[in-house]
């Protein structure tokens, strides 16, 4: 029987601590709670803008903890949670829970597009968020070899798709419904069939992130993808030489025709880094991602270095964020996805706090002294 | 890498512009400065990086006549010289302040 009472432990997790962040219309869910004799064990989950102060409001609660009535320790276990910001009207029914659908794409096959996509839903697990990844890559499909998935979807009742969840992560793949060995040969009519029923026919359940591996290229099929799937936004995937960032930038423009944020560019293969004498070989030439971003005014996510454990973590079915957190390849996945979520927190931003829409001519401005 | 928005645009004398950032800083960009820093790829060589604008073309006095967003990270600009492709991300902008 313990003496701590539950309410006022639920009471103090909440904001009054914080009234600049409840005015700020922010809130903190708690999403577990456990009380072990005299010791409280929470977790919350806190708005994502305020992952830089996780540790002192951790702490601050802490201390709240601790001054209830019977406690003799508290344990509070820091999540973040992030706002929707899919809000098409037509949303597809198996979509509806999901709050932010993201489409990895590159113009170019080959440049690492699946791994990037694979990592970076690892790395969104890892900050504690909800990931779904859908890979609609007919041509190669390699999503359940990146996360080594054997089996295909379930079926309930209703005949609609059950993702296979693996490691937290729930997975959909065209692999799951072609034979590893043949080749697909499918019209465009019958992907778009195909991507369709992955929209519509699979049970997403709640997600923050759902994550598509789009197939290389810009032709039909990417763009009846982009308009089918309410995307929150882009990242677009690219190598250093100009071949494959000059198929990247036919990316960029085929989202931006369809009104999609590209929340960034990232350059994979960009540098190896050699152990011996631990200086950065550019392969290929340097910064052509950075030169597109530059030139079309996109974020640049930064570049992965060439590491043989990447491909090697990928074909033994663990990204290499889970398999080696330490390498200098899982510090830049982690990075980028940190740096996308802080990007989609700013095109969700509604506090009209900054200018969003402009469109001034000189004579408008104010002028300063 | 904290993003910054800006939270106003004015200008400055003949030809600057003054950008204010959401993180309280100011950029005080001159015109002629700005014109020949323009990213796009009829002024940069995209892919060797090199400048093809020739900077002895532009006037000295060139300033914007329209200045709007791009997306969210960037901020197009047309000069009263007739160019109108150049897109400048926020994080270029801070870079030139």
């Amino acid at each position: 029987m313990s003496k701590i009472n539950e309410n006022i432990v639920r009471e103090t997790l909440k904001l009054r601590n914080f009234p600049q962040l409840e005015e700020a219309g922010m809130e903190f869910e708690l999403e577990s709670l456990r009380i072990v004799e005299n010791e409280i064990q929470a977790k919350i989950k806190i708005p994502v803008q305020l992952r830089g102060k996780a540790d002192l409001i951790r702490e601050a609660l802490e201390l709240e903890l601790i001054k209830i009535p019977g406690c003799g320790g508290a344990v509070l276990e820091m999540g973040y949670k992030i706002e929707s910001g899919s809000a098409a009207p037509k949303t597809p029914p198996g979509l509806r829970q999901v709050k932010n659908v993201i489409a990895v794409a590159s113009g170019k096959g080959g440049v690492g597009k699946s791994t990037v996509a694979s990592n970076l839903a690892a790395a969104l697990h890892l900050d504690g968020f909800s990931v779904g990844v859908m890979d609609t890559d007919m041509y190669g499909p390699s999503m359940s070899k990146m996360f080594g998935v054997n089996e295909g979807p379930g079926v309930d009742e209703n005949k609609s798709l059950i993702p296979v969840t693996t490691n937290g992560i729930k997975i959909v793949s065209m692999a799951m419904f072609t034979d590893d060995s043949s080749p697909v040969i499918w019209r465009g009519p019958m992907v778009s069939q195909m991507v369709q029923n992955f929209l519509n026919n699979v049970i997403w359940g709640e997600l923050d992130f759902l994550i598509i591996d789009l197939p290389p290229g810009t032709g039909d099929i990417q763009l009846t993808l982009t308009q089918m799937a309410p995307l929150t936004g882009a990242v677009i995937v690219t190598t250093p030489q100009e071949v494959s960032v000059i198929d990247a930038k036919k990316g960029l423009k085929m989202f931006e025709k369809v009104s999609v944020p590209v929340l960034g560019v990232v350059e994979n293969m960009s540098y190896f880094q050699c152990s011996k004498c631990s200086e950065k070989h550019y392969l290929f030439q340097e910064g052509g991602g950075e030169r597109i971003s530059r030139s079309l005014g996109v974020p640049f996510f930064g570049g992965i270095p060439i590491e043989t454990e990447v491909s090697a973590a990928g074909d033994a079915g663990t990204p290499i964020v889970w398999r080696k957190p330490g390498s200098q390849s899982a510090q830049t996945f982690m990075g980028l996805a940190r740096e996308m979520v802080e990007r989609l927190n700013l095109l969700m931003d509604k506090s009209g706090s900054f200018l969003v829409n402009y469109n001034y001519q000189w004579d408008q401005l104010p002028a300063e002294a | 890498m904290k993003m910054n928005p800006p939270v106003k645009i004015a200008k400055k004398g003949e030809n600057n512009l003054v950008i204010h950032w959401q993180d309280g800083s100011k950029s005080d960009l001159n015109g002629y400065k700005l014109r020949i820093s323009c990213p796009c790829a009829s002024c940069v060589n995209e892919w060797t990086g090199d400048k093809i604008l020739n900077v002895n073309s532009i006037d000295k006095a060139v300033r914007p006549n329209q200045i709007f967003n791009v997306g969210r990270y960037a901020m197009g600009i047309k000069w009263n010289d007739g160019h109108e492709s150049g897109i400048y991300s926020y994080d270029y902008l801070k870079e030139l302040s």
